[in-house]
């Protein structure tokens, strides 16, 4: 699992090394775009993080020459830029997530977790299964135990969207990114609603949870 | 301003006219007299000359005379007949009294039948009457054809002068309040380009050297000016902004990593969460602020698509529709189907979100919030009312400022940005906001130009 850190803020990239590690990553860190090129070319990564302003190479040119070079490693852009066209451009230009400085480490630590199963989590499927939760991708309807269970179009998206990652961490950024399609924070905590509903669709009446809360983070669906 | 200066052209034609038809109508009566006194004075010598003949050589004399000058009818058009007092014609080239001559003393004018080379012809004459001694009547006149031709000449002469002196100033009118109208409609296309965001573009200098040239000069020199201080502040800001947040970040990060490890009291940990949620308030600020600032800035190209905004809307009604009935406030949304227009999805869904959740944090329980977006010829509008405790009319155009919050709110949460960056996206999107009273509530009022 080694991931590569191009940061010039060589303090924010030494506590990030430190926390990516005890996560259990192995981290190589790379203080300017050249050199954090030259890696990328010259070594395998499962996840490149980039920041998006770079001494000598910019983020965004380091994922173009990959890319140019047929190379797939997803790449992971952070950015002190913050405004909604900075991380629309950053994606079109290849970036496979963005994220703007500063965000919490558990937002990190969730998004490399997405991009280094991604490659797995989209083979084509038509049914999705997590312990006795089901959903049927075609004719959109989820049974738990064998029961039907009611879902609004959104809740299953949701559900959906979860299923596809049991185990893995979902912020409440990424929700809104990729269910809501929504690339900023609302004030209030809206996603919690709407995960305290799909919970209850879900949970209620069974004796183990598959929706879990974690704190600080996000959530999860698994046994 | 379009009337106003074809109007200014009319006046201006019609007191040409005026004075021009003053002028040459003055000219062909002061011709008029003059000619009329010259035919006059030749009349007055020539009875002056016949009643000297009269004085020294008596009525035998005077016979002669105007027997010898009767002949003179062809060459010099004069006229003269001597009657007897019961008006039987003594002498002269006259067949008999005119009729239409009764008067005496005063300059008279008829006409006569004379024989031309090309046969009978009337022929206007101006003549003058006295009586002799006796009760005879002496008529001397002249013919005053050529006058009378002179007099049409000029009387023509006059109308197409005036004509065409009138034609001429409604040209030039016509021309000049078109120019004006032009440079000024010039000025106003700019002035909203400018306004619209293309903050480089400068007011048109054509090489004339006018009013409009000096006026447009002044105004660019204005807008440089300006043009220089917003960049000043806006580099200023951006920096600013920039610069906090690299030590935000380190801040985040390394309380994050201490909260990970060390052993802490649970009153320690608390306030290190509470710090982080601090500094993500901060954060999001400074974000807000930002987009606020670019949204307003010069740099105002934003990617752009083709977005329903009743879709839109719909999907973001969703999005809150369980906050809102975990609330008991009714939301809905009441617009048309679907109106399309060029914009930034991402930029619009959060102006709806922002007025979504004022609306959500205002209004009491048992509320209502709509939302329409509807669509006229020339603009789609979208429209969120409630029927919460609304803003007052005088707080209307200042609640739209960043930071401007009201005074009874401001023991509730938020940032006093919400609305104002609502009133960014909407001008970025050459649009504009205006709050209105819903009797009871707020009713915010998006208009897009399509």
């Amino acid at each position: 699992m080694r991931l590569l850190l191009i940061e010039d803020d060589l303090q924010a990239a030494e506590y990030l090394v430190k926390g990516l590690r005890e996560n259990g990553y192995e981290v190589e860190h790379s203080p300017d775009g050249r050199d954090g090129l030259d890696k990328a070319l010259s070594k395998r990564y499962e996840v490149i993080i980039a920041d998006r302003q770079l001494p000598y190479v910019d983020g965004l040119q380091i994922i173009t020459t990959l890319r140019e070079k047929e190379d797939r490693t997803p790449v992971l852009i952070l950015s002190a830029l913050g405004t909604v066209d900075d991380r629309v451009t950053g994606l079109r230009a290849g970036g496979d997530d963005y994220l703007t400085k500063p965000f919490a480490f558990a937002e990190l630590l969730a998004r490399i977790e997405a991009l280094r199963r991604r490659a797995s989590a989209h083979n084509e499927t038509t049914r999705l299964k997590v312990a006795d939760l089901e959903i049927d991708l075609l004719t959109r309807k989820a049974y738990r135990g064998g029961r039907s269970i009611e879902l609004t179009n959104k809740e299953f998206q949701l559900l959906e969207y979860l299923m596809r990652r049991p185990g893995q961490v979902a912020t409440r950024t990424m929700l809104l990114e990729k269910v809501w399609n929504l690339h900023f924070d609302p004030q209030t905590n809206i996603i919690d609603v709407h995960m305290s509903r799909l919970r209850n669709a879900i949970d209620r009446g069974f004796s183990k949870p598959l929706i879990h809360t974690v704190r600080g983070a996000g959530y999860v669906l698994k046994e | 301003m379009r009337l106003s200066s074809a109007r200014l052209a009319a006046a201006f034609v019609a007191l040409f006219a005026a004075g021009v038809t003053v002028l040459l109508t003055a000219v062909y009566f002061l011709t008029a007299r003059v000619l009329d006194r010259d035919v006059d004075a030749f009349i007055r010598a020539e009875v002056d000359s016949l009643i000297d003949d009269y004085v020294q050589g008596g009525l035998l004399q005077l016979v002669a005379t105007l027997h010898r000058r009767s002949d003179n009818w062809g060459r010099t058009g004069a006229v003269y007949l001597l009657t007897e007092a019961n008006g039987y014609p003594i002498a002269g080239n006259l067949a008999g009294w005119p009729q239409e001559v009764t008067t005496h003393g005063d300059s008279v004018e008829f006409d006569i039948d004379a024989s031309g080379s090309g046969g009978a012809a009337r022929h206007p004459v101006r003549a003058q009457t006295l009586y002799l001694p006796g009760g005879r009547r002496l008529l001397v006149g002249t013919g005053i054809l050529e006058r009378r031709r002179l007099a049409t000449r000029l009387r023509t002469a006059m109308v197409w002068g005036i004509g065409s002196s009138v034609a001429l100033a409604a040209l030039i009118g016509v021309g000049y309040s078109r120019r004006v109208r032009r440079r000024v409609a010039d000025i106003a296309a700019a002035c909203r380009r400018i306004m619209n965001g293309n903050l480089a573009e400068r007011l048109p200098v054509e090489s004339s050297h006018d009013e409009f040239d000096e006026l447009a000069v002044a105004v660019n020199e204005m807008l440089d000016r300006i043009h220089r201080q917003t960049d000043l502040l806006q580099t200023t800001f951006d920096s600013a902004a920039h610069d906090l947040r690299a030590p935000l970040y380190r801040a985040r990060v390394r309380i994050e990593q201490a909260l990970q490890h060390e052993d802490w009291s649970p009153a320690s940990r608390e306030t290190m969460e509470a710090t982080l949620a601090e500094l993500e308030g901060v954060q999001r600020t400074l974000g807000t602020l930002l987009q606020i600032a670019r949204a307003e800035g010069r740099d105002r190209e934003v990617t752009k698509e083709r977005v329903d905004l009743a879709d839109l809307a719909r999907e973001m009604i969703e999005l809150y529709q369980p906050e809102a009935s975990e609330r008991a406030i009714g939301l809905e949304y009441v617009g048309e189907d679907s109106v399309a227009l060029e914009g930034n999805r991402q930029l619009l869904a959060q102006a709806i979100v922002n007025l979504l959740e004022n609306a959500l944090k205002y209004v009491p329980a048992g509320g209502r919030v709509s939302v329409a977006v509807r669509q006229s010829a020339h603009e789609a509008a979208l429209v969120v009312s409630d029927n919460g405790p609304g803003i007052p009319e005088d707080q209307r155009e200042r609640i739209l400022q960043p930071f401007a919050r009201l005074e009874r709110d401001r023991a509730q949460m938020g940032s006093g940005l919400g609305l104002s960056l609502v009133a960014s996206v909407t001008r970025l999107h050459n649009g504009s906001i205006t709050l209105e009273d819903n009797r009871p509530g707020l009713r915010v009022v998006c208009r897009f130009a399509l």
